[in-house]
């Protein structure tokens, strides 16, 4: 029997317990205690943590709280309890180098550790962005060809053939297989057919990710995503996603978006349930690695002080308690053609670098629309190897990631936002370049984050 | 300073902290020394309940402290609801019943838990269904309860047809004008509440609140209808 089956086995006879009970009972107040006992705190100002036992810390705190919690299971209402030695088991057993994708484009993911001196890998997409039809294939194609670009990811697509697509039913499968089959399509299209790619993201039920586990769609060395829900929960619908990954072994791309204010409270909190998610995820999730994506609960985007510090954290608990490979998502407030979308990402992406994780992006305008392209997907890139090759301090990237916070921190007061244009607003549709007025934009946010400290870009 | 008043006094720092067992004790003392149950309720209730969205909306509380002080309030509430429903001229009320959901095919639950303890807060009876909820059995709740308002999520692209499928099915039944629908979540634009005919959205949770009340009043200013 495999092992997963004893954790099912537990999510149908663990102790009851409500969704309520558990939400504010067991994760909040539990939470809450914990921080207080490793009177953790976050310094606004420090938005990328320089105290490596702040960073031990978090991880101590995230441990026992999956100690004393386990996690639940939303479709039975019971409580999946772990031993520690299981725990630690799942900590010992996860990956350290993940190869992905096939043949001259496939890459090699592995766990980065403080300030490494190695680049991060650049893994280009806005994952989850609803998109229409229409643009879906040349707004992946817009970081498919960028050189800088090691892996793909894609938004969802939200309608086919005209018809709009509704989870859950038959519309998910033929959006799913529709979705793998431009990402082909792309990457042929530009000749580098073997990389690799975080795939199926229009399945948010088990239905799509069933329908593509085959290899004309999403290959063994693809990934797809087995999410845990917010927070330390898992449902039938993605232990399915994970059980689909069983024999057939494409990557699962554990996924926590921890709520930044919600149950976890303040961002000492939310780290420590983070931390937790991911220990959790080893096991429930069966994680090949996991992704890293914060959730502002007032603004959603990465780019707030709180998810910069959290992400931030995470990672450094990760790289000095149990490396293992983080990606971390980067979901800027802002939209192509605005000069903020570009401080944003080069804030996360420096943040990111030095703390020890990779980078995934960008879901511009809050990946909420068809607003991303392939131009901040370089800069993201580009901004990630001038921190490992200027060998960047966590001291100096917490000096640059302020001075871009002054740029665009007024943002988050909008209520509107900043969403920017179309992608195909934002790009020459026949020659899939930047409109020059983007393309200089582009140069003149370089030169300005070139001139704050990042010499290297 | 009068026994009231210290009372009041205390029965909103039980609120303001979150300290539902508290909350409902010091009630039930409030009512047995005679206190104005609708003092009660503005001057203990309803204002703990405002300052602790004014916490909210500054940063300093986040969701546990919201959720705790909605437990208070349903608590106090228990004790107080039953003598103002006697003596309450519901023409004049901004609150009611709400039932809400996060639509079928969606799981994600945090805003609609938000909105629910900030109804719930504002003096709103709430029945919250959860996640993944058929619109079948959503219309079934707020036909048995009685409800003023169904209130909706959907936080995903491909959940929302399931909102519009709600609001089209409330017509086909000919219940359309006994509810006020509200609809919300991240992708959820007034253009497109509008687009599918819901009575109001709101961008974040305090304004559904405030949303809600303004439609309740408006419906019970005209006669009951929408």
């Amino acid at each position: 029997m495999h092992a997963y089956q004893e954790i099912l086995e537990r999510a149908g006879t663990g102790k009851y317990c409500t969704e309520e009970d558990w939400d504010l009972e067991k994760v909040a107040m539990t939470t809450r205690r914990i921080v207080e006992e490793y009177s953790l705190s976050w310094d606004p100002d420090q938005v990328v943590p320089n105290d490596p036992a702040v960073a031990d810390a978090v991880f101590e705190a995230g441990l026992q709280l999956v100690r004393e919690l386990g996690a639940y299971s939303r479709t039975t209402e019971r409580i999946i309890d772990f031993e520690a030695g299981e725990l630690e088991a799942g900590i010992s057993a996860v990956p350290q180098e993940l190869t992905m994708g096939e043949g001259p484009d496939a890459r090699t993911l592995y766990s980065r550790t403080i300030m490494d001196e190695r680049p991060p890998l650049v893994w280009a997409g806005n994952p989850g962005a609803p998109t229409p039809e229409r643009l879906f294939l040349p707004i992946v194609k817009s970081w498919m060809q960028e050189p800088i670009v090691d892996l793909v990811t894609c938004g969802s697509l939200s309608e086919v053939d005209g018809r709009e697509v509704r989870t859950g039913d038959p519309t998910e499968i033929i959006a799913t297989r529709r979705e793998l089959r431009y990402m082909r399509e792309g990457l042929a299209s530009v000749g580098r057919p073997g990389m690799g790619m975080l795939g199926a993201q229009s399945s948010v039920s088990e239905l799509g990710d069933l329908a593509v586990a085959h290899p004309d769609y999403l290959r063994q060395s693809d990934a797809h995503l087995v999410p845990m829900l917010n927070e330390l929960k898992m449902d039938h619908r993605n232990m399915s996603k994970a059980v689909n990954s069983i024999e057939y072994g494409m990557r699962n791309a554990s996924l926590a978006c921890v709520i930044v204010g919600g149950l976890g409270g303040d961002a000492p909190g939310c780290a420590v349930v983070n931390v937790a998610s991911f220990i959790l995820a080893n096991l429930t999730c069966l994680a090949d690695y996991h992704i890293c994506h914060p959730i502002d609960m007032r603004h959603v985007a990465t780019s707030t002080r709180r998810v910069l510090w959290v992400q931030g954290v995470v990672e450094q608990a990760f790289a000095r308690n149990a490396p293992c490979i983080i990606v971390s998502d980067i979901y800027p407030k802002s939209g192509a053609m605005t000069r903020e979308l570009l401080y944003e990402t080069a804030a996360n992406a420096i943040a990111i670098t030095v703390s020890g994780g990779h980078l995934e992006g960008c879901g511009s305008a809050d990946g909420l629309l068809p607003n991303g392209t392939g131009l901040e997907a370089r800069f993201m890139g580009e901004v990630g190897h001038a921190v490992t090759n200027q060998q960047l301090s966590l001291g100096e990237a917490n000096t640059l990631v302020l001075a871009l916070l002054d740029k665009y921190e007024h943002l988050f007061d909008r209520p509107q936002g900043n969403p920017g244009v179309a992608f195909d607003l934002a790009y020459d549709m026949e020659e899939l370049v930047p409109v020059p007025a983007w393309q200089q934009m582009y140069e003149e946010v370089k030169a300005e984050v070139r001139e704050l400290g990042l010499a290297a870009l | 300073m009068s026994e009231a008043a210290g009372l009041l006094g205390r029965i909103r720092k039980a609120i303001v902290e979150g300290a539902s067992t508290d909350a409902e004790q010091l009630t039930q003392e409030a009512v047995a020394a005679g206190v104005d149950a609708l003092d009660i309720l503005n001057d203990a209730l309803m204002s703990g309940a405002d300052e602790v969205g004014a916490k909210f909306e500054s940063g300093e509380y986040f969701l546990p402290e919201l959720m705790l002080t909605g437990r208070a309030l349903k608590a106090a509430m228990a004790v107080v609801s039953p003598i103002l429903e006697q003596r309450t001229d519901r023409s004049t009320e901004d609150t009611g019943k709400a039932v809400i959901a996060t639509v079928k095919s969606d799981i994600h639950d945090i805003g609609k838990n938000m909105v629910a303890s900030l109804l719930t807060a504002s003096g709103f009876e709430v029945t919250d269904l959860g996640v993944d909820v058929p619109i079948k059995e959503i219309i079934a709740k707020a036909q048995e309860l009685d409800a003023d308002v169904i209130g909706c999520s959907a936080l995903l692209t491909t959940s929302m047809p399931f909102l519009r499928d709600l609001i089209d099915l409330l017509d086909a039944m000919g219940e359309r004008d006994r509810f006020i629908v509200m609809v919300g979540g991240a992708s959820v634009t007034p253009e497109y509440a509008v687009h599918i005919k819901a009575d109001g959205t709101a961008p974040n949770a305090m304004d559904a609140v405030k949303e809600a009340r303004r439609l309740i009043r408006a419906k019970r200013e005209n006669g009951g209808n929408r």
